[in-house]
């Protein structure tokens, strides 16, 4: 009797672990699924992604050692203009609020100049590790996302300089930022 | 005939890739370099800057040239001090330079 009951369930198991394996690989080769940037995905696909995006890189970036001079001066003028060049046209800056990548990319890339990050992670061990995964992210960028790896071509050092500048970009105006990104030495254009 | 082609093969790559490495490079960037507008730190207010803020310690390095002709600068906190090491450092600066290529241009110092 207990035997009949366990091989019926069994069977039972089979036949859903079959449904769903068959029906499953009947919509991923339907086609239906809509894969344009511009319709969004439903919650539980957005839930998903976001939460195995998120995880993982919290799991990658966890034994990072950040830097101990991470508010130098010299790191904000480096970085700021590695920022500026590969970084603002998606992550924006002070005084923009979208460019035609922040409308056109989905999910959108977050706006860095914005405070929005610091609202979240208050404690200080909190705000290491948005050091560490803002570093890991860079270094090796999201997988179709539209965030790129710049591992390959930039080193740790270089990378840190543009966390260090992306950690106080909200602190900054238009004008501030104009100055701390600008590449050019003052002197070149102004007759000195 | 392919102990020549070899080493041409190799020399090429070795290019391509010496080449590719560069790319990044922020001497790259440099070519349409923006420059830092420092007239607009006049219009800052001076009383919420602070010196032993690494923003305006940026600022200054960046600007320090330009800073030495500016005035209204003395209502930063802990200007005095920065200001007179920010002058100080501009001078050695045009002098060092002056010296150097006889007082025509000037040179990146970053």
């Amino acid at each position: 009797m207990i035997e009949r009951k366990a091989v019926s369930c069994g069977k039972c198991l089979l036949t859903a672990a079959s449904i769903f394996i068959f029906g499953g690989a009947a919509f991923l080769y339907s086609g239906l699924y809509p894969m344009g940037a511009d319709v969004p995905h439903n919650s539980l696909t957005y839930w998903v992604l976001e939460t195995l995006r998120e995880r993982s890189i919290a799991q990658a970036a966890s034994d990072i050692e950040v830097p101990g001079d991470m508010d130098s001066p010299d790191r904000l003028l480096k970085g700021g203009g590695d920022y500026n060049d590969m970084c603002a046209g998606c992550h924006l800056k002070p005084g923009k609020t979208q460019s035609d990548f922040t409308m056109g990319l989905y999910p959108a890339p977050p706006n860095l100049s914005l405070d929005e990050d610091k609202q979240h992670h208050g404690s200080h061990d909190e705000g290491l590790d948005t050091l560490r995964q803002q570093f890991w992210t860079i270094k090796h960028g999201i997988k179709a996302s539209g965030m790129p790896a710049w591992g390959p071509g930039h080193d740790d050092e270089r990378i840190w300089n543009m966390v260090a500048f992306i950690k106080r970009l909200p602190d900054l105006s238009p004008d501030q930022y104009q100055i701390v990104t600008a590449r050019g030495d003052v002197s070149e254009g102004n007759g000195h | 005939m392919k102990t020549q082609t070899l080493p041409r093969v190799l020399a090429i790559s070795s290019l391509l890739f010496a080449l590719s490495a560069q790319a990044h490079d922020p001497k790259e960037h440099m070519q349409n370099a923006e420059q830092a507008d420092c007239t607009t730190m006049n219009d800052m207010d001076q009383t919420k800057m602070d010196m032993n803020d690494p923003i305006t310690q940026a600022m200054m390095e960046k600007c320090k040239k330009e800073m030495s002709g500016m005035e209204g600068m003395s209502g930063m906190k802990g200007m005095s001090d920065a200001e007179e090491k920010a002058q100080d450092t501009a001078h050695e600066d045009d002098n060092s330079e002056r010296h150097i290529d006889g007082g025509g241009s000037t040179k990146n110092h970053h």
